[in-house]
């Protein structure tokens, strides 16, 4: 009889290391991949972007950009077709860029000609609450990390390297604080001025023209001038005649 | 030898008791086998938790929770792309120009600037190569990427964190509402509803006017397609 209970309780127990050691299995993360009990198409022989390739001898499924060559979206992408196709399905109506002077002004932020440009002074595409809105967002994403949420200079990026230094880490490299967005030496550059500085970086600052579309590059700078903007007395003069008016009817704003 | 004495085959007494134990045997057997079956090879234990030794040790809960980089930085092509892209070396290149430029942990991040050839990151989120999946689509609906990705700013080293099988895509596919949010807080990964003056601000209402049933009021405003079409085989199979 002790024998019967001996046998099968070890029975049940045995039963319950399987369940123990999938248990084990679902709360840990293992660097092994996935356990296929069917493979079936899962994996199939065509290409997938950013995947590898033994059929090219770089390895590599997508091709890189041949030199001197464009890529065919290179030859519409000037057109106003592809400038509604930024992300999030954002809109720019009116702006056409058919004639030369338009294409310098909206992709370049400047007038060419006798050999030297000149950065435009106003942003060339129609700044609306919403395009503001627009180059916050993106501001929050691109520029953010090192300038900061007000445009300080003192993003969390910058307060990290800071510590770093403090530490005495070599990790802190040849880093220097980003500039001060609301100050003078921004706030007194022309808007194109600005916009070049996204397009091809400054300094310490890389270039952000693959990362940032060219409505989205404006709109960061409409931004930046409402950043340079904040905090600071405005004159009335420089207010829209609208709300100028409903100022002087005693509306708050 | 009469015919009561031949060697008659007699069942034993305890042969009674064989249907009993056959039956009581064979049915725990087949429960447990269920169970086992139901619990180890269900797609929560089988994909939940891979975690893949990457070639850079980049972390996301540094870059992404603690330096606060938001998920478009680098992933730029997630509004736009069916494929929510890798960064190239130069988004690295960026801050590692100046930040830890010599740091060991980016041999390979200075190996691909140096060569031109990519960094050899391995996949943690593949779905089978029969499935169309469109990460814009997604995104521009007000789809998270915690909804997929979960806590990634809080992830060391990059997991699984959702079993990603097609039960847990059609449980969504059936009834979107309660995983949407507005879309410019989809890479925001600590939103919560409950902050109404950021809510109206998103939607660009009020607080008096914010909808007393957000998934619904943002599967009209998103124009979320039908569930019989979000469960069409095509849509995902094509």
């Amino acid at each position: 009889m002790v024998n019967r209970v001996l046998i099968i309780g070890s029975l049940i127990l045995a039963a319950l290391i399987p369940l123990a050691v999938i248990a084990l299995r679902r709360n840990e993360h293992s660097p092994t991949p996935r356990f296929h009990i069917m493979l079936g198409m899962d994996k199939m022989a065509y290409r997938k972007p950013q995947r590898p390739s033994k059929f090219f001898a770089d390895g590599r499924a997508m091709r890189p950009h041949i030199a001197g060559t464009l890529a065919r979206q290179d030859f519409i992408y000037n057109n106003e077709a592809q400038m509604r196709l930024t992300p999030n399905n954002w809109k720019l109506d009116h702006v056409v860029l058919n004639t030369r002077h338009k294409y310098e002004r909206v992709l370049l932020g400047q007038v060419l000609g006798g050999g030297q440009g000149r950065f435009i002074t106003h942003i060339p595409i129609p700044v609306t609450k919403a395009l503001v809105h627009r180059g916050q967002q993106q501001f929050d994403i691109f520029c953010m990390p090192c300038h900061g949420a007000n445009g300080r200079g003192n993003g969390l990026v910058n307060q990290w390297v800071h510590k770093l230094r403090q530490a005495g880490s070599p990790d802190a490299g040849t880093w220097v604080r980003p500039t001060d967005l609301t100050s003078p030496a921004v706030t007194f550059l022309p808007d194109g001025g600005i916009y070049s500085i996204i397009v091809n970086g400054v300094a310490g600052m890389p270039a952000y023209k693959d990362q940032i579309a060219v409505v989205d590059r404006w709109a960061i700078v409409a931004y930046v001038r409402a950043l340079g903007l904040s905090g600071k007395a405005v004159s009335a003069a420089r207010l829209p005649v609208k709300v100028r008016a409903s100022l002087a009817a005693g509306k708050k704003h | 030898m009469s015919d009561s004495e031949k060697p008659y085959l007699h069942f034993p007494k305890w042969a009674n008791k064989v249907p009993v134990i056959v039956a009581t045997v064979g049915g725990l057997l087949t429960v447990y086998v269920i169970v086992l079956l139901g619990y180890g090879a269900n797609a929560r234990t089988l994909n939940v938790g891979y975690a893949p030794v990457q070639p850079v040790p980049f972390s996301h809960e540094l870059h992404a929770g603690l330096l606060g980089i938001n998920c478009e930085y680098c992933h730029t092509d997630v509004k736009r792309a069916g494929y929510a892209a890798l960064p190239p070396t130069q988004t690295c290149m960026n801050c590692h120009a100046e930040i830890a430029p010599k740091s060991k942990k980016l041999a390979w991040i200075h190996k691909s600037y140096a060569t031109g050839l990519p960094v050899p990151w391995i996949k943690v989120n593949d779905e089978p190569d029969y499935v169309y999946f469109n990460h814009a689509a997604h995104v521009n609906a007000g789809i998270s990427c915690l909804t997929c990705h979960g806590h990634i700013n809080e992830m060391t080293r990059v997991y699984q964190a959702k079993p990603l099988n097609m039960a847990w895509c059609l449980a969504c596919h059936r009834d979107p509402a309660p995983h949407l949010r507005p879309r410019n807080e989809v890479t925001n990964l600590q939103w919560t509803p409950n902050n109404k003056a950021r809510l109206a601000h998103d939607l660009n209402l009020t607080v008096a006017t914010l909808p007393k049933n957000l998934g619904q009021y943002l599967m009209k405003r998103y124009k979320i397609p039908s569930t019989k079409l979000l469960t069409d085989c095509e849509t995902c199979h094509r």
